[in-house]
């Protein structure tokens, strides 16, 4: 095939992914306003989303045949399919990111905007977007390399006999691949790292740039306005945005401006405040139509269920928790490595900026990779010499183990990355005064500081582990002659029911899953951001009154 | 012959700098120096203050003094041997105050003793210590986000002395306290930089505020010009305690003006 059509198929790939971000940076800002303002919408968003990120993307296909493309149909179905799906990569963190970076907005910022009654269209513009904007910059890294490492099963999908596609790099390695048509598969992987590397290099510049802007006194320096930084007219209109804040901030401290200042803003009106009224009202009314509609729904399908079907999954329930504690001590393991990497490299790339420049698209361009598409050859490579030193069982996990660990080692790794970045200038400086070695660092300041950075990447990488574990527990074969196959895990369960045709038997163990993870969000995720907000804002350690 | 041993010993101890620095110049971009050809001395029992106008690099100079930023040219020494890398016996008190957010204030004290590698209860012992010097008995187990300002620039002073510093930097540490407050401080920390329970020997002070420079320095360099120098060295030679309402203070106050705009004008 052409190597043109190669490239533009990688253009539109990437052109695909980047709008999905986009979309899911405007839409999670929304959603995190939302749940920091109303502690019943929290209390649901924050499991919806941990559940909605750990169901691979695979697991949406029936949902995709079903609203898209019997309900649109075409190629525009097809297309909308494909984008939901793209979508479900990169969200989840970019909205988990975002609300927070909401919620870890310094208090006496918030007293400001609450000070001066601004509304939420300013307080969003001036306040909590400038705030998230390292920490959704830190998420753009990983979101972009999730997309890409779905992009084989998001741009092209099977639902029964029938394959869907549309334009798309992903498409391309699904078919050249099928084809055996090794030669084009690596000039696709070449263009990958071309785009991915290209990508990389652009989110490293901005995410220097928002560091240096948007965290309270970071080591990093601004970039000044130069005819070639004039291209990033988005950042600038960022910028703006925080000469705002500091704005209001002077004007509260300078009081002949009060006046005028108060003029402007003025106290909440009677229209503002029913407005208020009315929006937590709509809100509260929302809640309780969806939480109706999801009882209601629950309650049919659980009665169209027959007797015997239930005793069927009562009676594997205990199989079932045993495989699913197989499966998070898999994703334990994958977290354990993951944070090892991401405080080992990602504070050297931290702290060195040529490395970063260096290093940062490597790291990018592996995580960005998509692995089930050069998996195979990994296997082929290493299989026989597993097979000659170590139990089919340990070689399987390794396997199983490698492939969870490049679906989400990335999100707790740029997470930390950007939060040292941001840890202030002040802090170093006394890191540096009081010669502290590389473990105080770390334990004392480095880690607490860029606590909730961590929360959200090890909630991402938690969540996003079992892509890569479901992927690798069952993969019939793999190479053409072998299979991958774990003796236990849930994910291999699902893996062989659904192949089976038992989809009720996936369905039941994916629902005692989605609890158990709707219980970690709320015990894990938001527990530990209100702890984040309570403590670890590094930003309320530099006080300058 | 103790008459000849006393005048030696104060001839040496008015020689011999405790903190010196000789032609420290500092630049951003290699094209242009913030300041250049800076060389000054502090001697022991001695406060130096450094004024300027605004961007004339007073912070930065004070950060290469303690080589937490390093210098673009020239070299530092303290007691005659040449600094090359931060250290505890350069102690900096930062403009914006810095204090950990998710340490207590005696845990924010203790970091600094964490490289000198003493026993726990030692540290706290110390640490205890030094916050009941600056006044913050009874707080050690408050968060920074619990005290005001000056409580917490106390912190921030308290971990510095806890690092038993020969040499205090201080970047302008009372500019975001109530003029109440911040006279307190002032005091305090004159008390505390002489203070013989202290291992201090000197401190260099930056600040805009010229009475605060008047009322705490013995010595006072002034910085100026594009890129800065040092155009003036004005010793302070007032009796302590010094009262702000008596001429000879308003004299130097002027003094100090007159270097600071004649330069200006310039």
């Amino acid at each position: 095939m052409d190597i043109t059509i190669i490239a533009l198929a990688t253009v539109a790939t990437i052109g695909r992914i980047l709008l999905l971000m986009l979309l899911s940076v405007l839409s999670g800002w929304a959603l995190a306003y939302l749940a920091v303002k109303s502690r019943s919408f929290e209390n649901a968003y924050v499991p919806l989303v941990n559940v909605m990120e750990s169901i691979p993307v695979i697991a949406f296909l029936p949902v995709v045949l079903l609203i898209f493309i019997q309900g649109i149909g075409g190629a525009l179905g097809v297309e909308v399919a494909v984008d939901f799906l793209v979508f479900d990569a990169v969200s989840w963190n970019i909205w988990i990111g975002a609300y927070q970076a909401f919620k870890t907005v310094p208090e006496h910022l918030l007293e400001v905007s609450e000070n001066y009654s601004l509304s939420f269209g300013r307080r969003m513009l001036k306040l909590y977007i400038p705030h998230s904007i390292p920490r959704v910059i830190s998420n753009l890294f990983s979101s972009f390399a999730d997309a890409f490492f779905y992009i084989t099963v998001s741009e092209v999908f099977t639902v029964g006999v029938n394959t869907y596609q549309t334009f798309g790099i992903g498409t391309l390695i699904a078919l050249f691949t099928r084809q055996g048509d090794i030669i084009n598969v690596y000039y696709s992987l070449a263009c990958i790292a071309v785009g991915v590397i290209a990508v990389t290099m652009l989110l490293t510049t901005m995410s220097r740039h928002s560091v240096a802007k948007y965290s309270v006194d970071s080591t990093l320096e601004i970039i000044h306005r130069s005819p070639a930084s004039r291209r990033f007219r988005a950042i600038d209109v960022f910028r703006s945005r925080t000469r705002y804040i500091s704005r209001y901030a002077r004007r509260i401290t300078h009081p002949t401006r009060r006046g005028r200042f108060e003029g402007e803003a003025g106290a909440p009106t009677p229209i503002r405040h029913l407005l208020t009224v009315a929006a937590k009202s709509l809100t509260f009314c929302m809640g309780i139509v969806v939480l109706v509609y999801l009882v209601y729904s629950s309650l049919m399908i659980a009665f169209a269920v027959p007797g015997d079907t239930w005793r069927t999954f009562l009676t594997s329930t205990p199989y079932l928790l045993y495989s699913m504690g197989a499966d998070y001590l898999r994703v334990l393991v994958v977290t354990a490595a993951a944070f090892g990497v991401a405080i080992s490299i990602g504070y050297v790339l931290a702290t060195h900026h040529r490395a970063s420049l260096m290093l940062a698209p490597v790291v990018q361009a592996v995580s960005a990779f998509p692995a089930p598409a050069y998996f195979p050859l990994v296997f082929i490579a290493t299989y026989p010499f597993f097979t000659a030193t170590l139990p089919a069982a340990y070689s399987t996990e390794i396997y199983v183990f490698t492939l969870g660990f490049l679906s989400c080692f990335y999100y707790i790794f740029f997470d930390f990355w950007i939060g040292v970045q941001a840890i202030p200038t002040q802090f170093w400086e006394v890191m540096h005064n009081y010669e502290l070695g590389w473990r105080s660092r770390m334990r004392r300041i480095i880690l607490p500081g860029t606590f909730p950075y961590l929360v959200t990447g090890l909630s991402s990488t938690i969540n996003s582990a079992w892509a890569g574990i479901e992927i690798g527990e069952f993969w019939p074969n793999i190479d053409g002659t072998h299979s991958l196959e774990v003796r236990d895990g849930m994910m291999k369960y699902i893996g062989v029911n659904m192949a089976s045709g038992h989809v009720e038997n996936a369905a039941w163990v994916s629902l005692i899953f989605a609890i158990v993870v709707a219980i970690y969000g709320i015990v894990f995720t938001r527990n530990l951001m209100d702890l984040a907000r309570k403590k670890y804002v590094v930003e309320e350690g530099v006080y300058a009154a | 012959m103790s008459a000849v041993t006393t005048s030696e010993n104060f001839h040496k101890e008015k020689t011999q700098s405790e903190l010196e620095c000789q032609d420290l110049g500092y630049s951003y971009v290699k094209s242009r120096m913030i300041y250049e050809h800076i060389s000054l001395k502090t001697y022991e029992n001695e406060l130096v203050a450094i004024v300027g106008p605004t961007g004339c690099g007073k912070s930065t100079l004070i950060r290469n003094l303690g080589y937490l930023t390093p210098p673009t040219t020239g070299k530092v020494f303290l007691d005659g041997k040449e600094v090359s890398k931060p250290s505890s016996k350069i102690s900096l008190i930062h403009q914006s105050i810095a204090t950990f957010p998710w340490m207590t204030a005696l845990e924010n004290v203790k970091l600094s003793l964490i490289s000198k590698k003493i026993e726990p209860e030692e540290a706290n012992r110390i640490a205890s210590e030094m916050l009941e010097l600056v006044g913050l008995k009874g707080f050690g187990d408050y968060y920074p986000k619990e005290m005001s300002g000056g409580m917490r620039q106390k912190i921030a002073i308290a971990r510095a002395l806890a690092a038993s510093p020969e040499i205090l930097l201080m970047d302008e540490p009372f500019v975001h306290l109530d003029e109440l407050t911040a006279t307190g401080m002032r005091k305090e920390v004159y008390d505390l930089v002489f203070n013989p329970e202290t291992s201090l020997k000197s401190a260099v002070l930056v600040s805009h505020n010229l009475q605060e420079v008047v009322q705490l320095a013995d010595r006072v360099y002034v910085m100026n010009g594009t890129p800065a120098t040092i155009v003036e060295e004005v010793k302070i030679d007032i009796p302590r305690p010094r009262s702000q309402r008596e001429p000879v203070f308003f004299n130097y106050v002027d003094r100090l003006y007159d270097h600071l705009s004649s330069s200006l004008k310039q």
